[in-house]
């Protein structure tokens, strides 16, 4: 009983244009979607809000959509929503993979794939498999509506490019011919657990070579994290095993992991790379 | 004749035949309750109106107190009052085994998260911000944290006035050592650690101190012996203990925790409600939970062991170091129950132990399942493998070729006549486990990423307090006109399912009573004292007591038939709700009743028994340890990823000597928990203290406990019913034992996978592949 939600005002807008007036209007307000990381910081005294602006009424936040060249995925949609959607299954298997490694039934209920990214852990499971998909993320504020690709979206340890009078609308991925994926997360239990380190991988294999590969992390950095050097050491090679040992050692230069109390910096660098290795064997289809 | 002597109850029962409802899988009678959220647990009483308490904790771990000021916290509106040691009108000292711990910190803080002072108030918010405001005046002292250090110094003291650190100390002296180690062929020596466990129950400490109108006092709390709580809560007020009344309601689970915290927050909520004259819910947050109550032990433990190249042990040398942190608590019992466990189940010609309970600023350790036992268990079931190797016998021969059988001397040099099963459990257990073919199996394909193993360990488990430490049980058992049954037990319900499901199998057993007809009323100081909720006594010493009540009753209802029909006591049944003379059915239970409150036949009885025990000589640790003891053995099967470290329990095989087996599906129960609760020890548990010895991971995102994501195929046990003469028909405890062999047997089938021993826990990811790349050379 001591874990309570000190006294706020709570507004439940149906329009976007309310939701970004009563941000600007009242004082100390913030957004709330399925509140799985806002209500736990506000009990425990982590996170602090005069005013919560809920934004699961507002339609056009919700769902997912395939709009022919992208797929939109409304900020607002419970991660569940998109581990049961056939347009994501057939389009963008990677972050299915992602979303099914995270929490429980009961949280993903709640959950929302925007609070995960507005959230900015440098642990956020659905992060790695945007950030290989490239996906923008449509921003809307006082001014009407902005773009900002996802790669420029994580400005610091649980910082974004959001003003606190902005909300993320929509979260846009083109859709293109990639031939595999991995999504590889490594906890410290078997299920419902932070990562300790995840990687995403994507790959476009045209006879056996390597066109293009995406590759990001979680968890070993003040953000999650793309590994350009790594991927350009890749683009354009043949595949083969040989050549993955070799590059993906080199993960482990562009990320600054961290003793902390889920691991080690030293075990989280070890794992970036052999997790790398596992992701982009599935991703490459490496025998 | 009617037959009162306990002695004689117990024998009768112990020996009976044809059991009805004893040793059956009956259904749990709160589990509809349960299941339905109608349950109550302590904050579910919390009525509006009531003033709330929260703990203002110690923020370094050792200091002088020079004062308290919370003249700041006294002025958030809505705080009625802040107490500190000096509001305390009885004794400020509540240890449980040396005096040394105080109920609210005075004179010196001893560890981050020591309890300070209490603020009470009108709300939860008022309370929180008070809290932050208490300030206290200290001057910081060195802090100890490492027990091998603390154990030298002279210059930093724990607790001044005891002149050295170690809290307590024990030893066994048994034949000549020397002489043993010469004859030995093979020697293995090692270190083992093992590291603090977080009991992490559902329910956090909580109690409702309620103050009535002639200044008595009724406390509900999270508790697992409400008459200790009744202790020391009077000694803590200053008043007679039938002044407070102890309730434990249903409880979110213990596992020890709470025999250790339970009295405590008893005492602090009864002495603000003792103060404030109105009801106080007192209730710890997670964070406030897992900084301020005691841990498992951690330990260090230095172990050499040899053996004769016909397998048979000749010596062990063992010194065990436990950190018992800020205060001695439970810890010098729990260094006792260790110490005269530490040969494991087996016979051991020649020993030298010596074990040392040492004071550090940290959280005090404290009772957790196993009591000691399974650390010391993680270093023999360790070595046994290492000695077996060498001598090149297989893992399990080599035990059986030292396992205690009926006669066996153990390591007190108690001799053990019966109720020593452990040796046919384990040779079932390898048979049915496919042993042999699986271990050479897993040897053969010991390539590749994923690699498998299989490993055994054993354990034993005293029943009841050691030496001669008295122990008792009690009950009351009252039948009412209509033939519904009240049984009033101090046993409490935390999850385990005994009292309120298997103490009413014994009395529907012993009555012949129809088993709804019984209610059991437990968790009270108003029953007699059953003795605690702990040390698996629960159904076994704990139910004793009942057994004795009701046999009471049964004898003197017997009696009466006999004389009312005119036949020998032999030809009258009772069972079933039924009264049955030469096979014919007579009358119902109910009728029964009914007419034995006409013709004066006394249907109240009280059970106690007391446990006879034996002489222990402290100076050599030799002599009677424990009346009875349980046995397990448990076989584990493991996969390791070799790339990552990471390690999955596959298959658990147990087997258990437990004397009679009351309710199988309840024990089923206690071993799948315990099974689980082991292997998150083993593999992922772990507090991590701060370089100031603070408790970092003081929530359950950061302190991972396993989900059913970690449950492996856990075998139906293997029971064998090694009847142990005073158990309630025979009955040993069972609730901590597969607990106390699973860090051993996760270990050891991770070693026989990766063919390299690991000596300390937890086996994190980390940890092992760091040992991986160690033998790979990487
Ligand atoms: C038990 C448990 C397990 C979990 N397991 C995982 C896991 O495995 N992996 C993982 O990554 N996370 C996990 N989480 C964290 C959490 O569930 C996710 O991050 C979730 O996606 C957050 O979404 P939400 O809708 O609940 O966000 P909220 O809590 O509502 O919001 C989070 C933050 O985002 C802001 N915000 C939310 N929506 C918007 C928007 N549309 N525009 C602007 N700002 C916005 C809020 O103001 C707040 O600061 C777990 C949490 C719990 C409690």
């Amino acid at each position: 009983m001591y874990y309570k939600l000190p006294r706020i005002e709570y507004y439940r807008p149906k329009t976007l244009e309310e939701a970004v007036r009563l941000l600007e209007e009242v004082e100390g307000s913030k957004v709330i979607a399925g509140g799985t990381d806002l209500l736990v910081d506000m009990k425990t005294s982590r996170a602090k809000a005069r005013a919560l602006v809920d934004v699961n009424s507002i339609a056009e936040l919700r769902g997912v959509e395939d709009l022919g060249e992208v797929v939109r995925i409304g900020a607002a949609t419970k991660l569940q929503e998109l581990l049961e959607s056939p347009i994501i299954s057939e389009n963008l298997p990677l972050l299915r993979a992602a979303v099914e490694s995270m929490a429980s039934w009961q949280i993903r209920n709640m959950a929302t794939i925007g609070g995960n990214l507005c959230n900015a852990s440098p642990a956020a499971d659905t992060a790695p498999p945007l950030l290989a998909y490239e996906a923008e993320l449509v921003i809307a504020g006082r001014g009407g509506l902005r773009t900002v690709p996802i790669t420029k979206f994580f400005t610091g340890y649980r910082r974004t490019a959001l003003s606190p009078t902005e909300v993320l609308k929509d979260i846009i991925v083109r859709k293109s011919e990639w031939t595999g994926w991995g999504y590889i997360k490594l906890g410290r239990r078997g299920g419902f657990t932070l990562s300790v380190v995840a990687v995403a991988a994507l790959a476009r294999v045209r006879d056996g070579v390597i066109e293009d590969v995406r590759i990001a992390l979680n968890s070993v950095a003040p953000t999650p994290v793309r590994a350009y050097r790594t991927e350009e050491a890749l683009r354009g090679r043949e595949v083969s095993r040989d050549l993955l040992e070799k590059v993906a050692r080199t993960v482990v230069d562009e990320i600054s992991p961290i003793d902390d109390v889920r691991s080690t910096a030293w075990y989280r660098r070890e794992m970036s790379y052999r997790l790398a290795l596992d992701a982009l064997t599935e991703a490459l289809g490496v025998k | 004749m009617v037959v009162e002597d306990p002695r004689s109850i117990v024998k009768r029962w112990l020996e009976a035949e044809s059991l009805l409802v004893v040793g059956k899988s009956v259904e749990r009678a709160d589990s509809i309750e349960k299941a339905l959220g109608r349950a109550r647990f302590v904050e579910d009483f919390f009525e509006e109106g009531y003033l709330v308490a929260r703990l203002v904790l110690a923020k370094v771990p050792h200091a002088r107190l020079r004062a308290i000021d919370y003249s700041r916290a006294l002025g958030v509106p809505g705080v009625a009052r802040v107490l500190t040691y000096r509001d305390v009108p009885g004794e400020n000292q509540v240890g449980y085994a040396i005096p040394d711990q105080p109920l609210l910190a005075e004179g010196k803080v001893r560890y981050c998260g020591e309890p300070v002072a209490i603020v009470v108030g009108r709300n939860p918010d008022a309370v929180n911000e008070a809290v932050e405001l208490v300030e206290l005046d200290i001057e910081p002292l060195p802090a100890l944290l490492d027990p091998l250090e603390a154990m030298e110094r002279r210059d930093v003291l724990v607790h001044d006035s005891l002149g050295s650190n170690i809290a307590f100390r024990t030893r066994v002296r048994k034949g000549d050592v020397e002489e043993g180690f010469s004859k030995a062929d093979v020697l293995v020596e090692n270190t083992y650690r093992t590291h603090h466990q977080e009991h992490a129950y559902l329910e956090p400490e909580a109690a409702l101190a309620i103050p009535d109108l002639e200044n008595r006092i009724t406390v509900l709390a999270t508790i697992q012996y409400p008459h200790l709580g009744q202790r020391i809560v009077s000694r803590v007020l200053g008043t007679p203990a039938s002044y407070v009344k102890i309730v434990a309601p249903y409880i979110g689970g213990g596992f020890g925790g709470k025999d250790d915290e339970g009295p405590l927050v008893a005492a602090r909520a009864a002495l603000a409600a003792y103060h404030l004259r109105k009801p106080v819910f007192l209730y710890y947050t997670r964070e406030d939970s897992i900084q301020t109550h005691p841990k498992r032990e951690a330990a260090v433990i230095r172990y050499k062991s040899g053996a004769s190249r016909d397998g048979k042990l000749t010596a062990i040398e063992v010194t065990i170091i436990h950190d018992t942190g800020a205060y001695a608590n439970r810890g010098p019992f729990i260094l006792w129950r260790a110490t005269m466990h530490s040969s494991g189940p087996y016979y051991v010609p020649n020993a030298k132990v010596d074990g040392y309970c040492v004071y550090t600023n940290k959280v005090p350790q404290g009772s957790f399942r196993g009591f000691g036992n399974p650390p010391i268990h993680f270093a023999v079931e360790s070595q046994m493998d290492r000695l077996a190797e060498k001598l090149g016998m297989d893992p399990v021969e080599f035990r059986l070729a030292n396992m205690l059988r009926p006669g066996s001397e153990t390591l007190t040099g108690q001799v053990l006549e019966s109720s020593v099963g452990v040796h046919e459990a384990l040779r079932r257990l390898a048979a049915a486990s496919s042993w042999r073919t699986k271990r050479q199996e897993y040897e053969r394909s010991r390539t590749g990423r994923f690699r498998r193993g299989i490993g055994a360990a054993v354990a034993w488990h005293g029943n009841s307090t050691s030496r001669g430490v008295p122990d008792w049980s009690n009950a009351y058992i009252h039948v009412a006109r209509d033939g519904s049954v009240s049984v009033y037990t101090g046993i409490v319900e935390m999850g385990q399912g005994s009292p309120s499901s298997s103490h009413r199998q014994l009395v529907a057993e012993i009555l012949g009573c129809p088993a709804d007809k019984i209610r059991v009323v437990f968790g009270t100081t108003d029953a007699p004292d059953s003795g605690a909720t702990h040390a698996s006594r629960g159904t076994s010493v704990g139910a004793i007591g009942i057994v004795v009540a009701a046999g009471r009753i049964r004898s003197r209802l017997e009696s009466f038939l006999s004389e009312y029909y005119n036949v020998e006591r032999e030809r009258i049944r009772m069972s079933g709700g039924q009264v049955v003379v030469d096979g014919e059915v007579r009358m119902s239970w109910e009728e029964l009743v009914a007419l034995a409150y006409t013709k004066g036949v006394d249907l109240s009885a009280t059970g106690y028994f007391f446990l006879p025990k034996g002489a222990f000589n402290d100076d050599v640790g030799q002599g009677f340890a424990y009346p009875a003891f349980s046995f397990i053995a448990v076989i584990a099967e493991v996969e390791v990823d070799t790339c990552t470290g990471g390690v999955r329990v596959l298959e658990v095989h147990p087997a258990l000597a437990i004397g009679r087996v009351i309710n199988p599906e309840a024990v089923k129960t206690q071993v799948e928990g315990a099974v689980l609760q082991g292997i998150g020890y083993a593999l992922m548990e772990r507090l991590v203290f701060s370089p100031e010895g603070r408790i970092v991971n003081d929530n359950l995102t950061d302190y991972v406990i396993p989900t059913s994501h970690e449950v492996p195929v856990i075998r139906d046990p293997i029971f064998v019913e090694d009847l142990w003469e005073f158990g309630p028909f025979g009955a040993k405890g069972v609730g901590e034992m597969a607990f106390i062999p699973m860090p051993a047997a996760v270990a050891n089938a991770l070693s026989h996978a990766l063919g390299a021993r690991i000596t300390e826990l937890p086996l994190t990811p980390e940890r092992v592949y760091s040992v991986i790349k160690q033998i790979s050379g990487g």
